[in-house]
């Protein structure tokens, strides 16, 4: 990976801010040889991740959240970090609006992925999409389960 | 980006129709349950979520779909959701990894979904068959 992020944002966390991201990529991605696959697989991996932390961050809803791409040879990374409270082992302290299927959603669409959640000190998603793949990751990080009674995704 | 619309289009008799074009996440979600629950408050036979149009949705948009046809399904109000016959990656991908095609159910085309809202209560589609029918969306 190339030192210097290809882009860098900082933006408020707040659900018009996601929109915003994937404009972004999608302008990375043209001057990269992305299959539009990878592209369709990114945006929607991006989009979890940072509704993540709009979601889950902040509690009071008055923090920001930065997103940094770095294009290498093989493949895009998008790292995704907030600084805020990480994303609640407690069910009950999640959002009613939430599906609960971001993370797994992530897995199953990037090359690789890597979260770092240190409590207290936010949280960092960082994704791996290769210009051209041999395999779905879909396959290798299948999702499970459905919707439950509750209205959160259930494994 | 493109348009984002979400439309609740009353034109078609005992059936609703919501209409959504565009780029949605969790900024359009809330505009999105409220037109479902708009098209459901109305007592229909049955509600259609016409994607045919849409280009990109995340889990948030799940999440509405999937409360709406909870609250169908109480109701014993019909509740398809229909894609179109050329689906955008954005759209079809989500559906189709999450294994919810056989779940909403989703079809391709409106009239087929029209059918089907008028003729099925929702989850009338056996969530057991998910697993034969993952593959529809492709």
């Amino acid at each position: 990976m190339t030192d210097a992020p290809v882009v860098r944002l900082e933006l408020p966390a707040r659900p018009e801010g996601v929109g915003v991201v994937r404009q972004a990529l999608t302008g990375v991605a043209d001057g990269l040889a992305l299959a539009a696959a990878v592209l369709a697989d990114a945006k929607m991996a991006v989009t979890e991740a940072c509704t993540n932390a709009v979601v889950h961050a902040y509690a009071d809803g008055s923090g920001r959240f930065d997103v940094e791409m770095f294009a290498d040879e093989v493949q895009l990374t998008v790292v995704v970090r907030d600084h805020g409270i990480g994303i609640p082992e407690d069910e009950e302290e999640r959002s009613e609006a939430a599906l609960g299927l971001g993370l797994p959603l992530i897995a199953a669409l990037s090359d690789d992925f890597e979260l770092r959640a240190d409590t207290g000190d936010g949280t960092e998603v960082r994704m791996g999409f290769l210009y051209e793949r041999e395999a779905d990751p879909a396959d290798e990080n299948p999702i499970t389960g459905g919707p439950g009674p509750t209205g959160r995704w259930e494994s | 980006m493109d348009a984002r619309t979400i439309v609740l289009d009353d034109s078609h008799g005992d059936v609703r129709v919501v209409v959504v074009r565009g780029e949605h996440d969790i900024y359009t979600a809330p505009m999105l349950r409220e037109r479902l629950d708009e098209a459901l408050a109305s007592g229909p036979v049955g509600v259609v979520v016409d994607l045919s149009a849409a280009t990109f949705l995340d889990s948030s948009i799940l999440g509405a779909l999937l409360e709406a046809r909870r609250q169908a399904l109480e109701r014993g109000t019909g509740y398809v959701v229909c894609l179109g016959e050329e689906p955008e990656p954005g759209v079809a991908r989500i559906l189709e990894i999450t294994g919810l095609v056989p779940v909403f159910p989703v079809v391709r085309s409106r009239d087929e979904a029209m059918i089907a809202a008028r003729s099925a209560p929702a989850g009338s589609v056996g969530e057991a068959d998910r697993g034969d029918e993952r593959s529809e969306a492709r």
